[in-house]
């Protein structure tokens, strides 16, 4: 068995991903789901949680993206760059699923709006999954989300436009304009999850380089000849 | 310390101008030109519940500014009642171009029907540096303004703006406060460094005063 005690690790959900009963629909539009136990795509066995000897950081989240363009001029079920023109009868000019993507720790929103009310989270026009030259990032999530040991941590998307999911089109169509969302995160087990709360106790970011220096800095320690 | 985001767009139940939550299906909504419109409680498209403001222990420094690079669209800061972008001769500017600083990146610089066609990806030729710091109690406001009409008799264009902050609260505010006081730009990463600086010298004093007990503590 090999011990890795600090490994980079990914999740990717897709709407469409599973039965007919289980895809995503217009009638969601509008809801926050989870994209790990909402119900819809691929899911997992049980909320995410970090177990007393976990600690994970959240290095990047993601979702699908939309385009702006104008209203009126081209017919609902219209392309623009693979993603597709949904909305009210006569199009709005929203290309895509309008997507959002919201952490949650236990019970608190990660973004809020500067009234301090919690917001969708962030835009897929400015956090796109995948990125292309048509739809690249003007986001990145720094500082980085801390999910301590014990905690439960969640990733909710919430999208505003109908008619621009996988039922609406032919084959190469649907699969573009499915609704995806990405989460990039860095679980540190064992002693390395030690070594992450000793660095946040430190007020130091935690990262692999940082939980390797600590790691130098105690072999240094113990190494070092004892004074006279 | 949090990574906070805001998106606006012109987009409105159909009737109405104006939401407080994003809704299905929202329509593009007019936005006349050469007027400035708040973002945040401008009366177009999604706005928030108040005016955007720190408290006394909130500290904000915002890192970059985004709008749709078509249609003139630039995007100005105002903090309290100073514009930050400014003329060479201190004269009111309109701020940032959606064209040197497009949202969303990649995006073309067209909006008409025949963008469903065209190629241009847009990229930024503009980056927030330094940032601007909104400091505790004050008011701060992101103003969008267009130069072209977006609605004809027939369609109407949607436009969009992003913001990208970082919010400081509590003892963070109070560490960038410091930061400011010390002339030290104010990031995560500094004011992290702070922290270890008091906890090293917090140690020191330890020390210290072990050693002057004679050894105990």
């Amino acid at each position: 068995m090999i011990i890795m005690s600090m490994r980079s690790q990914i999740y990717e959900w897709n709407s469409q991903t599973g039965t007919a009963a289980t895809s995503w629909t217009n009638a969601n539009s509008g809801n926050s789901v989870s994209i790990f136990i909402g119900g819809f795509g691929n899911n997992i066995t049980k909320p995410a949680e970090t177990t007393a000897t976990q600690f994970v950081v959240i290095e990047d989240v993601a979702v699908s993206p939309t385009a702006f363009l104008v209203s009126g001029t081209a017919a609902v079920g219209t392309y623009y760059r693979g993603l597709e023109e949904g909305g009210p009868v006569g199009g709005n000019g929203v290309y895509g699923n309008r997507a959002y993507i919201q952490i949650r720790i236990n019970t608190t929103d990660y973004f809020l709006d500067p009234d301090n009310v919690g917001n969708d989270g962030i835009p897929g026009a400015a956090s796109p999954y995948p990125r292309s030259t048509d739809f690249q990032p003007c986001f990145n999530l720094y500082p980085d989300v801390y999910v301590l040991p014990g905690q439960v941590f969640d990733a909710l998307v919430t999208c505003y436009q109908n008619g621009a999911f996988a039922d609406a089109g032919t084959a190469p169509a649907k699969e573009s304009s499915q609704l995806y969302a990405f989460m990039k995160y860095t679980l540190y087990d064992g002693p390395d999850a030690l070594i992450a709360n000793k660095l946040l106790e430190m007020g130091i970011s935690i990262n692999p380089g940082n939980v390797d220096w600590y790691k130098r800095t105690l072999i240094q320690s113990q190494s070092a000849p004892a004074m006279a | 310390m949090r990574s906070q985001v805001y998106e606006w767009s012109n987009l409105a139940p159909s009737g109405a101008t104006s939401s407080l939550r994003r809704t299905v299906d929202a329509v593009p909504v007019d936005v006349p030109v050469n007027r400035e419109y708040d973002i945040f409680i401008g009366g177009i498209g999604n706005n928030i519940t108040k005016p955007a403001e720190t408290t006394a222990t909130q500290f904000i420094v915002i890192e970059d500014i985004a709008c749709s690079a078509y249609l003139g669209g630039a995007l100005q800061v105002r903090i309290n009642t100073t514009d930050y972008f400014q003329n060479p001769d201190v004269t009111d500017q309109a701020g940032v171009p959606g064209l040197a600083s497009p949202y969303p990146r990649g995006s073309s610089d067209k909006a008409v029907a025949d963008a469903l066609t065209d190629s241009v990806q847009l990229l930024k030729s503009f980056d927030l540096y330094p940032d601007v710091y909104v400091l505790p109690g004050q008011v701060f406001q992101i103003l969008y303004s267009l130069q072209t009409a977006n609605t004809s008799t027939s369609a109407t264009t949607v436009v969009a703006a992003f913001v990208k902050y970082t919010l400081y609260d509590g003892p963070d505010a109070l560490i960038a406060n410091k930061l400011l006081e010390l002339g030290v730009t104010i990031n995560p990463n500094n004011v992290d460094w702070y922290k270890r600086t008091l906890i090293e010298q917090q140690q020191r004093s330890r020390v210290a005063a072990t050693a002057t007990n004679g050894g105990s503590a």
